[in-house]
């Protein structure tokens, strides 16, 4: 028990000391033997002055807390709960409507590029569309581009508008 | 925050049976838990983080994560070890987005005079021990605490902090050591 520490190496009985101090029980006579050991190793003096600080320390501290009450942590972890389990349920939908937005584009770009084969030259329309102009010389060609340009941002502009109406976006 | 829809009110309301469903314990047995450990969870975290409201923020988000865990408990030490564990994880979450708006722990006995009172003197020791505590590494830290004001075993340290139990003594060594020399530098 009177194992003298150097202060670098560990003591085995730092544990027990230690246990006293979180106990409070360090000044029981019961435990002579361990306080007369403390009074001899440097490594369990250590352990007793830092433990015993430490102790105090949380004491304050503890004395100071200013924790809320218990039913309010419960309360908002309830409604936080609640919040989460209703996002979670609204998750499916928001990721249908990112589908049907999905697939509208697609569908649209897809309809473009069919319109495009055919509109380009060499294509049925193209050549249909030629002739158009050609016996019509009242409708420019800048003016037939330009309403081809708003028609087809409108079908781009279309779909996208409906998502974000009627898509759910959490604040 | 924008108003709740009806619709949103209606899916809170549909859900609120489930979040009862979802939590680890039920009130009474949440409040008689909170009672015995809240006050040391929230020093614990005031002092890892030197910062009160930091403390207060992390306090609850602690239990809300230990009610919302799918970990079984089998005894009460158990189940605050594991609480303890939640703490020390949200505390390491924290020092990686450091808040800007941070309240130092206790300004009024920071500035006591420690020859007026014995209070005084408690204080000033108390003052030592913060900031030498703060030049310490987190993990120095965070065993020391653990060991000494919390009264774990190693065995629960080492669970705690992840950690193997063999290495705890000599980290514990080491970290009260280091302590100890930034103490009586101070006193010096």
């Amino acid at each position: 028990m009177s194992r003298q520490s150097n202060g670098y190496d560990p003591c085995p009985h730092e544990q027990a000391i230690a246990d006293l101090v979180v106990a409070g029980r360090l000044l029981d006579e019961s435990d002579n033997a361990l306080r007369a050991h403390a009074a001899e190793c440097r490594a369990c003096a250590e352990t007793l002055e830092l433990a015993r600080l430490l102790q105090d320390d949380q004491k304050a501290l503890c004395a100071e807390a200013p924790v809320p009450s218990a039913g309010t942590v419960w309360w908002r972890a309830t409604i936080r709960a609640r919040a989460e389990a209703a996002r979670t349920a609204g998750q499916p939908i928001t990721l249908l409507q990112g589908i049907a937005a999905a697939t509208a584009v697609g569908l649209f770009v897809a309809l473009v590029g069919t319109w495009w084969r055919s509109v380009a030259p060499g294509g049925i329309w193209f050549e249909r569309f030629n002739e158009l102009l050609s016996q019509s010389a009242s409708v420019p060609a800048a003016l037939a581009l330009s309403l081809l340009l708003v028609l087809a941002a409108c079908l781009i502009v279309a779909p996208i508008a409906v998502f974000l109406a009627t898509a759910d976006f959490e604040s | 925050m924008r108003e709740m829809t009806l619709s949103e009110l209606s899916r809170l309301d549909a859900a609120a049976g489930e979040a009862d469903e979802v939590f680890q314990m039920d009130e009474d047995a949440f409040r008689l838990f909170y009672e015995r450990t809240a006050r040391p969870v929230w020093a614990y975290l005031a002092r890892m983080t030197g910062d009160a409201r930091q403390a207060d923020d992390l306090l609850q988000e602690a239990y809300y994560r230990l009610l919302r865990a799918k970990t079984t408990y089998e005894t009460e030490t158990h189940r605050r070890n594991y609480l303890f564990r939640i703490a020390t994880n949200l505390v390491h979450d924290m020092r990686r987005r450091p808040r800007v708006d941070a309240v130092p722990l206790s300004d009024d006995w920071e500035h006591a005079d420690p020859r007026q009172s014995d209070a005084a003197g408690h204080a000033a020791r108390r003052v030592d021990l913060s900031r030498a505590m703060a030049r310490l590494k987190p993990r120095e830290r965070e065993l020391l605490w653990l060991a000494y004001a919390q009264g774990s075993s190693h065995q629960e340290i080492a669970a705690t902090l992840r950690l193997k139990t063999s290495s705890i003594k000599a980290l514990l060594f080491r970290a009260r050591h280091r302590l100890a020399t930034m103490l009586r530098e101070r006193e010096s």
